[in-house]
């Protein structure tokens, strides 16, 4: 990769990458807990998960947990495979290999 | 746009934390219920055994039954809902039944092979055993099993050494609130 992704090099949306990817291939994280784990508010997170939905890189679900609406999010193949090239240009860059 | 080798480092490690923090949280979330479950089974079962202490043994055998019962449900509710444990597969009772009978056959030949052992004793045992496996799970899985383990054991030999005439009400109310509290400690990232 000559250039970074710029969808995910943004510090929130690689956060929420990282923190999905970290999770078994299509689990979903709740919005909230996605949320806290990315330290992120609400109003900002909700637009940069549309930008990578946008892109195919997640998953957006919403449903109902008994009466309680819910939103969970999961990591896409695309997107996993577009984290992993952007984590490989990143260790390019110091050196690391990939 | 080309980023400088410290950026890349920086962003590197940033990855790396946050897939930390991601992953201790699956595993705290996925213990929460366990830790609840057993922190009610403590508390019935230490106050029964207070109360009607020549039923005990039935009792905590029909309470390891109701927590063997409860481990399925747990993780049957997981798969449900789209989060299985890695490990739960269709063997996956087997295995926590296996589990069960070798705790429970470790624990026998234990008190056996140490001859008499008091009431007080026996049921400090198992609350000192559970707590080493939190702190083992814990240096690899999260600190807050460490941390729940070394309370719980810190809390047992507190009752043992300190308040043996009431142990058993101790160990309920405080080993069975200091697993509810753990549980629900376990829920927040």
């Amino acid at each position: 990769m000559e250039q970074p992704d710029t969808l995910i090099h943004q510090p929130l949306r690689l956060k929420l990458m990282a923190a999905l990817r970290a999770r078994p291939e299509g689990e979903k994280i709740e919005f909230v807990r996605l949320k806290a784990l990315a330290e992120a508010t609400e109003g900002n997170l909700g637009a940069h998960i549309q930008t990578l939905e946008q892109a195919g890189y997640v998953a957006v679900e919403k449903d109902f947990a008994g009466n309680r609406p819910r939103t969970r999010i999961a990591l896409t193949r695309v997107g996993q495979r577009a984290f992993e090239d952007y984590v490989a240009y990143l260790r390019g860059i110091i050196g690391m290999g990939g | 746009m080309s980023l400088s080798s410290d950026q890349a480092a920086e962003s590197l490690k940033e990855i790396d934390r946050t897939q930390r923090r991601s992953g201790e949280a699956r595993r705290y979330a996925h213990s929460s219920p366990a830790f609840i479950l057993w922190g009610v089974i403590w508390m019935v079962g230490y106050t029964a055994t207070d109360f009607y202490p020549h039923h005990s043994g039935a009792l905590w055998a029909f309470l390891m039954l109701v927590g063997f019962a409860g481990q399925l449900g747990i993780g049957w509710q997981r798969a449900r809902a789209g989060e299985p444990h890695p490990g739960m597969n269709r063997y996956a009772g087997l295995r926590m039944l296996a589990s069960f009978i070798a705790i429970g056959c470790f624990v026998t030949a234990t008190y056996a092979v140490f001859g008499h052992v008091g009431w007080k004793q026996q049921a400090s045992f198992v609350p000192l055993l559970a707590s080493l496996f939190y702190v083992l799970i814990g240096l690899w899985a999260g600190m807050r099993f460490v941390i729940t383990g070394i309370a719980v054991a810190a809390l047992t030999l507190g009752g043992f050494f300190y308040l043996p005439a009431h142990f058993l009400l101790w160990m309920a109310a405080v080993g069975g609130g200091a697993l509810i509290l753990a549980g629900l400690w376990m829920r927040k990232i």
